[in-house]
């Protein structure tokens, strides 16, 4: 007996099984990718790095402190065009909805993750540069105030009742969204205690080449580590609202 | 001045640490949640059956 | 104006100028806030022209949150939600009714207050004090525009009147940060207020403008 699974015989099945095998190793091998840059990145944050004339060692904060800043920004832009998606499609499409809505936790929790990272690293800098934990200067207090807001998204998704849930929950990311640009439009309106922005700001700023380099190598390894965060919990939320879908079918078929 | 670097490398040190101990604890309690997702699934289907 | 708009106005004033329960419980509330700050801080000189801003802003702020919980109670009770649903006339008529009425009550305390407020703080405004009817108002606008939002937004929730506080300290902070600023620079005569003054007019007009755009939405979500 020739094996069912013959090409020829079946071949949209095969090519399923193909396709899945196929991006399972796509995401092994960006597993690995992501790890090397991370390392690579460490590397070139510790080692080949020089201190900075000023500032020493610590100044080594550029190499993990703004890319999970801006990891964390573009996450919350995420949250956005999730909440919005969300809203836009639960009346015609409520499938691509319920992507929508997976793609806004996503990135409301994954980025509160790296935001807490920068609230945490950036006093430790603050303490060793500065002398204080922290300030309230335009900067840092509209940093904290985003993290507040996607702490107060994630508990109207825990507190709000059933459905509606993921409506309120969308709506609230818009508001908390519009904080975002008022975050970075601070550090260029208001005299402030933060660095004065590295790039595009006034004639004296911009990277020397020896920091530029690793640098980027970081900025670029902490985006593909995000990345991947954001994907695994986007797998997670999407399983979470198969289980829940099914468990509601359940529920009504046995009562019929 | 040595001093002085030696405590600037321990503050970046604790950097690092505090950056992957809140990373990679998010990554294991992201863990938790998909064992716990498989789980309710199993048992659904196990039910079901 | 609108009709609708203007007929739940109306019912808002007429319904609580029968008892003026929520009005006083605020006003009340606020002055126990001032004095309490007092006690804790004991304003003095210069000192009580650095803190007066940011201690009637917060005093404001706890004052309409007592009354924002309550704004929608009776809308709940009766079903007016579903009714609402039926009606043509657009939710964010309803919205911003109870936004000025809200910021009516709330603007009276202010005035009822401020008297109070410089004398327990004996202030001597050192700047332009015509400015603070204008900071004032553009503050507790913020507060109210997005306390009716949010208030709506928990009405089903579990936790409902905590869950309000939570949403709208956060994303009333920069507003806040403007009032308390704008605020204390005019009183102290030290620096411009105008920025301040634009960020909030910014602030309440984006926000205003959302929050009127996305009422239907929570209001009537399924």
């Amino acid at each position: 007996m020739r094996p069912r699974t013959k090409p020829e015989l079946f071949p949209a099945q095969c090519a399923g099984i193909e396709s899945a095998e196929m991006k399972k190793a796509a995401i092994s091998l960006y597993v690995v990718v992501t790890i090397a840059l991370m390392v690579w990145g460490f590397y070139q944050a510790m080692y080949v790095a020089p201190s900075d004339a000023m500032q020493g060692e610590i100044s080594r904060i550029i190499y993990y402190h703004v890319p999970n800043a801006s990891v964390a920004f573009v996450f919350f832009a995420v949250n956005l065009i999730g909440s919005i998606g969300f809203l836009a499609a639960r009346r015609n499409n409520p499938d691509r909805a319920q992507l929508f809505d997976a793609w806004a936790l996503s990135g409301a929790e994954v980025g509160l993750i790296f935001c807490t990272v920068v609230l945490t690293t950036g006093p430790l800098w603050g303490r060793r540069a500065w002398g204080i934990w922290w300030t309230w200067d335009p900067r840092l207090t509209t940093t904290l105030v985003l993290w507040l807001i996607y702490v107060s998204y994630l508990l109207l998704r825990r507190f709000a009742a059933g459905t509606q849930m993921q409506t309120l929950a969308a709506v609230l990311g818009i508001f908390g969204a519009l904080d975002v640009p008022i975050v970075y439009m601070s550090n260029r309106w208001w005299r402030t205690q933060h660095p004065a922005p590295v790039f595009g700001g006034a004639p004296g700023s911009g990277m020397a080449a020896s920091m530029l380099h690793p640098f980027l190598w970081n900025m670029l390894a902490w985006f593909c580590w995000g990345v991947l965060v954001l994907g695994l919990r986007y797998r997670v939320e999407r399983k979470h609202q198969e289980n829940a879908a099914e468990e509601a079918r359940e529920a009504l078929e046995s009562r019929a | 001045m040595d001093q002085a670097a030696v405590i600037d490398h321990q503050y970046v040190i604790a950097a690092y640490t505090v950056t992957w101990v809140l990373q990679l604890g998010y990554l294991a309690w992201l863990g938790f949640k998909w064992r716990a997702e498989k789980r309710a699934a199993e048992r659904r289907t196990r039910v079901a059956r | 104006m609108p009709r609708a708009l203007w007929t739940h106005l109306v019912k808002d004033l007429r319904i609580e100028l029968r008892t003026l329960d929520a009005f006083v419980s605020m006003l009340f509330f606020s002055l126990l806030v001032v004095v309490l700050f007092s006690i804790a801080f004991d304003p003095h000189g210069d000192f009580s022209r650095e803190i007066a801003g940011g201690v009637l802003s917060v005093a404001t702020m706890f004052a309409s949150v007592s009354a924002l919980n309550q704004a929608w109670s009776r809308e709940i009770r009766h079903q007016v939600m579903d009714a609402q649903r039926m009606t043509p006339a657009p939710g964010a008529e309803l919205y911003l009714a109870k936004v000025i009425a809200n910021f009516l009550f709330v603007s009276v305390v202010q005035i009822i207050l401020a008297p109070l407020f410089l004398i327990f703080y004996n202030l001597h405004i050192q700047g332009q004090g015509w400015l603070l009817a204008l900071v004032l108002p553009l503050g507790t606008w913020a507060l109210v525009a997005n306390g009716v939002f949010f208030a709506a937004l928990s009405i089903r929730s579990r936790n409902r009147e905590l869950l309000l506080s939570l949403i709208l300290f956060p994303i009333f902070i920069p507003a806040l940060l403007a009032m308390v600023r704008a605020t204390t620079n005019i009183l102290t005569g030290e620096s411009d207020p105008i920025l301040w003054m634009k960020l909030l007019l910014g602030y309440d007009i984006i926000f205003t403008t959302v929050s009127l755009l996305l009422f239907d939405v929570i209001f009537h979500a399924e």
